[in-house]
């Protein structure tokens, strides 16, 4: 391979000739690029801001910008949906800035996702504040706030930056001591919507109604400043978050250059069992000719295991060059100076390949980049987006690389580049009104201010919620009030990332005398994922669970290093408990509504990685069956006639592995946030029937979601499955079949049959 | 049924409002309705009393000057005031005799954050004719602001004294206080002495635990009969409330009574010490006595007292004395003395001091008494005592050892 540097184009002209890739690119797509659209600095900006911002060369706003600064002057709560290095962070610093430097006593908080984000942010700041030449406090306030400054950052700190868990447990609980924030409050700047989704972004809906509440009592009224990337819904999850209208700004000021999408396929090498070529090692070569054309890339993978792989394969590349640091790995958890040498490596060009896990998809500032290439799907297309944004800020031109691996997800992405290029992102749900969260929300509502007896919390009326809280003795009612009433404090007894608060804790026993706690996991996941034996991944590395303590809820693993991975089977049964919705079409029922499930793990099997997927052992799990109560959407239709049971089976448990896999594609989910169960014969009505539930005690949004979505879902996955090219049925389509049958063409006539009929109802 | 599986079934109880509607204005305050217990309360002991905001419950005790509490009678504490006048060196737990002060106690329904009550406000103060122990009792939680507008801590001055009240009594007091912002004139700041912050100075070291109940056993002579443990206060009183029943909730005011009580004799005995008035104590207590009057910057006081613990306890017991001692005197500049103390100490401190010790020889003898073959000796020995113990880290004890060997080479150049 020649060595010699290339421009894109140049590169790109030459693939175009080349074979091998002709084969293997699907599609090339190209987005034009857009000039910026630039609006003047407000009349009334504050000097010290227009200067702290010629300091930085900016002598004008991006319209989008602009557009927030009056928004937020005017006093509505807002929404903008920001692209990568659309200078996103000006949209609430200049706002929250002008209004500090009208008035000293104004305060703002600003919430992170994370520690580590609010870190960041923190530098930038700090930095604007400095060049502004003006006296601003601003800290970040988490759990490694010195004990020492934060008596300051309570009574003095103009903007505090935090995550949701520290209001959570570490603020509102203690509110009187922040007198001086809440009676002052101006804005809340919430940044990175999107990822307040599922259970966490329900868990924080309520701590920003707590926020809300303990606003009211102090006599302030903060505007609401969120940043977004782009989902389908941003509006309406602002709103449910923060229960308060939003303005939404979607159309970014900010250039984008030209941008070249590549839909990469790897080859088929296997075609009976659809086995095609580990993408990883695509990667590799195509990063290796990314690398020797002197283009300057960053590559996505999904595990630590993996970018650890493409590194090692390209460090090659660098044997003979002593003290050569042009490729790097990047993942989460590198210590802020690790991450700034790696940043400058890139701004300056000694680092010319970064292989990342999608840590860096969050906020951190790498600069200009040339590529980009993703391996495999990132689960949702505002992440995919985010990783294409990594390539070609400003105006440069940009080649994003998508490589499929060959899940039914990715292999659909690749075949249909219009799923990712179109504008219909994911919608993130979330859903305040589970009442195990909210009842958990509303106790410490209650600690933080007593309700009176005609209070409301939020939007919802919670009366006799709080009776029955008094019967349970936590709460104790006077003549006019609720007040709590327990030496508990509730906020310690609450994490915001899960539902349930009975979690199986897992214990990592690889080091003796070093035994720690590396994750949590909930009751109903850990009976197929921590069964003993099974083998956990966490952050891309292998244990071994030795021993599941399930009465204590305790899980105890250890590191390995094995080439199988196992997959445990789950018996459920499913009761419908009430139909609170339903809507009927030629054959059959769509009905939502809450079911308790009864889930018995049965086996696991231990399957081979790569290749043709040989289970290579299994065994007995040992565990009581689990009941939950969860909300769940289930389609019931009359058996297609001249059918027997066991086709009707085989094509039911195909259709449901493969309707799973396709639901992320709506909604902005992981596929084990919802199981598909299919029953031959459901209990309530005795027609077969496929259940749709959310995999979290109380429900979380999502099989409501579905609920509408079955039409388009039902054809989405007959399509997907028709096109499959594998013969009999392969991970990519309706999952290994255990022999060579006629399952696959059972599910593609089930899938035909039930769309048909969905069709009717649409015309009728 | 599980705790899961009920809440859901009470989703049928959730409503939901469209729309939220601005709330009506804030009624000024109202007063709440007396609870309906308040008959039982006064039967059992406890005076209602009145005021704007409400009611609140109030016991009175009045104790005189020669009433007996463990070792010390409570006359005790006007010794203490005397000692104080007659002193001629400061120390932040001195009284004024102008000053009037305040024994202050609280029980709480639990021990941090805005769900914590305050159920009761306990003092203890001095009149002419007695020591005057009062309660409030706070009604129920919608009576809050009538329990602490009647303990007139918005209005009167008073040196506060207190164990543990610095991080814990007061600021829970001004976190309650806080709620009632529009309606209470504003907590005034006053003095604060926490004993739990003296007993540490003078007892560590020697006791292990530093709870009130375990000073008074073993430091002032007296062991509660009869005591309810403080943990089970914050129950009982929400049992009183949800029940009527104040049975229990009387013991609790009893155990709030006796640490009020310790808190007198406490800081009459913290005084004694601090004068040298007991001596039974052990070399240990006057040792951190010594140190606390040096980190005073008292000298003469430290010096004072380190010298007799030199000459009342045995060579052992009094090697932490002669190490502050050689302290002290090398701020004085009195460099002999200095040395001599230090070797004293040599043989009798834990290794970290002796570490420090060597070093501070080796200093004396290169920059004071420009003997470098001493100071070269025991640049050996520090040497020495870093490589052979087997505590310190291996990245600890390298350090070390290169800034060690640094002094050494130095010196070996001047000899």
């Amino acid at each position: 391979m020649l060595s010699k540097k290339r421009t894109i184009s140049e590169l790109l002209n030459e693939w175009r000739y080349d074979e091998e890739l002709k084969e293997r690119i699907l599609h090339w797509q190209t987005l034009e690029g857009r000039p910026a659209k630039y609006a003047p600095f407000p009349e009334n900006l504050h000097p010290s801001l227009g200067k702290a911002l010629q300091k930085r060369g900016i002598e004008q706003l991006y319209t989008h910008q602009r557009e927030a600064f009056d928004l937020a002057q005017g006093g509505f709560s807002f929404t903008a949906i920001t692209p990568t290095a659309s200078g996103k962070s000006y949209c609430y610093h200049l706002p929250v800035l002008q209004k500090i430097l009208e008035d000293k006593n104004a305060r703002a908080i600003y919430l992170f996702p994370t520690k580590a984000l609010a870190q960041d942010q923190k530098n930038d700041l700090n930095e604007l504040i400095e060049q502004s030449g003006e006296e601003i406090l601003s800290y970040t306030y988490d759990g490694d706030t010195a004990p020492g400054i934060r008596q300051k950052v309570r009574k003095a700190g103009h903007i505090v930056m935090t995550n949701p868990d520290m209001l959570h447990s570490g603020i509102l609980p203690h509110h009187t001591k922040w007198v001086s924030l809440f009676e002052n409050l101006q804005y809340i700047v919430i940044d990175e919507l999107h990822t307040y989704k599922g259970v966490f972004g329900s868990h924080v809906a309520h701590v920003i109604r707590r926020l809300k509440r303990i606003c009211e009592f102090y006599g302030s009224q903060p505007v609401f400043i969120c940043t977004s990337a782009t989902i389908k819904n941003p509006q309406e999850l602002a709103e449910l978050l923060t229960n308060e209208p939003h303005q939404l700004i979607t159309e970014s000021g900010a250039p984008v250059g030209k941008k070249t999408f590549l839909f990469y396929n790897p080859p088929v090498i296997h075609k009976t069992f659809g086995v095609r070529r580990s993408a990883v090692l695509e990667v590799s070569d195509l990063a290796k000719r990314l690398y020797t054309a002197g283009i300057q890339s960053i590559i996505f993978a999904k595990s630590r295991v993996r970018v650890e792989m493409i590194v090692t394969y390209l460090k090659e590349l660098t044997r003979n060059k002593l003290l050569d640091e042009s490729v790097r790995g990047y993942r989460g958890g590198y210590l802020p100076s690790e991450r700034r040498v790696i940043e400058k490596g890139l701004r300056d060009g000694t680092i010319q390949t970064v292989v990342s896990t999608n840590a860096l998809e969050l906020g951190v500032d790498i600069g200009q980049l040339q590529a980009c290439i993703m391996t495999g799907y990132p689960g949702n297309i505002a992440s995919a987006w985010q990783q294409a944004g990594r390539a070609g800020r400003r105006q440069d031109e940009a080649l994003i690389i998508y490589v499929a691996q060959s899940s039914a997800l990715d292999q659909y992405v690749v075949n249909h580049p219009l799923f990712l290029l179109g504008s219909t992102p994911e919608e993130a749900r979330i859903y305040p009104e589970n009442m195990l969260i909210l009842m958990d929300h509303l106790k410490c509502a209650a600690f933080e201010l007593p309700f009176s007896v005609d209070d409301t919390y939020g939007e919802y009326a919670i009366q006799e919620l709080l009776a029955y809280l008094a019967e349970e003795g936590v709460v104790f009612k006077t003549s006019d009030k609720w007040h709590w009433m327990s030496e508990r404090f509730p906020a310690h007894d609450i994490s915001l990332r899960s539902a349930s608060q009975e979690n199986v804790v897992i214990i990592d026993l690889s080091i003796p005398a070093q035994t720690k706690v590396i994750g949590e996991m909930d009751r109903h996941s850990a009976m197929t994922l921590l069964h003993e034996e099974a083998i956990y991944l966490h952050q891309g590395i292998q244990f071994q669970v030795e021993k599941l303590d399930w009465e204590e809820k305790k899980a105890y693993v250890r590191e390995v290093d094995v080439d199988y991975y196992t997959d445990a089977n789950l018996a459920v049964e499913m009761k419908v408990l009430e139909e609170d919705r339903s809507r009927h079409h030629t054959g059959g029922t769509i009905s939502f509504g809450d079911v308790g499930l009864v889930a018995q793990a049965t086996i696991f099997k231990k399957i081979k990685f790569g290749g043709k997927q040989d289970n290579i052992g299994s065994g007995t799990i040992h565990l009581p069956p689990d009941e939950m109560h969860t909300s769940a959407s289930w389609l019931s239709f009359d058996a297609p006639t001249k059918w027997s049971e066991a086709e009707l089976d085989g094509a039911m448990v195909g259709a449901a592995y493969a309707i799973n896999a396709f639901i992320p594609i709506f909604i902005r989910c992981d596929s084990s946030d919802v199981a598909v169960v299919p029953q031959i014969k459901a209990t309530h009505n005795e027609l077969p029937t496929f259940f749709v539930y959310d995999k979290y005690p109380g429900g979380i949004g999502l099989s409501e979601k579905v609920y509408d979505l079955w039409g388009e879902l039902l054809d989405k996955t007959l399509q997907h499955v028709s096109s499959c090219p594998c013969e009999a049925g392969c991970p990519s389509c309706i999952g290994v079949q255990d022999s060579l049958n006629e399952s696959k063409g059972y599910v593609i006539k089930l899938l035909s049959y039930l769309g048909s009929q969905l069709n009717n109802e649409k015309e009728r | 049924m599980s705790y899961e599986n009920k809440i859901l079934q009470m989703k049928k109880m959730l409503g939901k409002k469209s729309t939220t509607q601005p709330k009506a204005e804030q009624p000024a305050y109202q007063k709440p309705a007396n609870p309906s217990y308040t008959e039982q309360w006064e039967k059992a002991g406890l005076t209602v009393v009145e005021n704007d905001f409400g009611i609140v419950f109030k016991r009175q005790v009045n104790y005189s000057f020669s009433y007996q509490h463990g070792h010390y009678q409570l006359q005790s504490f006007f010794d203490a005031l005397r000692k104080w006048q007659d002193a001629d060196f400061n120390h932040p737990y001195a009284l004024d005799g102008n000053e009037s002060v305040l024994f202050f106690d609280t029980e709480t329904t639990g021990l941090k954050g805005v769900g914590t009550h305050i159920f009761l406000l306990g003092f203890l103060e001095i009149t002419k004719e007695a020591f005057v122990l009062t309660q409030y009792i706070l009604a129920d939680p919608a009576h809050e602001a009538a329990l602490l507008f009647e303990s007139k801590l918005w209005q009167k001055t008073a040196t506060i004294i207190t164990y543990n009240g610095k991080s814990f009594d007061w600021p829970q007091l001004e976190t309650r206080w806080t709620l009632h912002k529009k309606t209470l004139p504003k907590l005034r700041a006053q003095r604060q002495i926490d004993l739990l912050h003296s007993s540490k100075r003078l007892w560590k070291n020697d006791m292990e635990r530093l709870k009130l109940k375990a000073v008074e056993e073993e430091k002032l002579g007296f062991s509660r009969v009869g005591d309810i443990p403080g943990y089970l206060a914050p129950i009982i009183y929400l049992d009183a409330v949800k029940s009527g029943i104040p049975d229990a909730l009387m013991k609790v005011l009893l155990h709030n009574e006796w640490d009020l009580l310790s808190l007198i004799t406490l800081y009459s005995h913290s005084t004694h010490l601090l004068f040298e008035e007991n001596k039974e104590e052990s070399a240990k207590t006057f040792t951190n006595i010594g140190k606390w009057y040096g980190d005073l910057k008292e000298s003469t006081q430290s010096v004072k007292v380190l010298e007799r613990v030199t000459t009342q306890f045995d060579e052992l017991a009094a090697g932490d004395a002669q190490y502050y001692l050689a302290l002290q005197h090398k701020k004085n500049k009195r460099y002999s003395e200095a040395i001599d103390a230090f070797v004293a100490s040599l043989h009798f401190v834990k290794p970290r001091t002796k570490l420090h010790v060597l070093e501070q020889l080796a200093i004396l003898y290169e920059h004071q008494l420009k003997d470098y073959q001493q100071a070269l000796y025991y640049t050996q020995e520090g040497i020495q005592l870093i490589q052979n113990n087997e505590q310190w880290s291996m990245e600890q004890k390298q350090k070390w050892v290169i800034s060690w060997e640094k002094r050494w080479h130095r010196l070996g150049n001047k000899k």
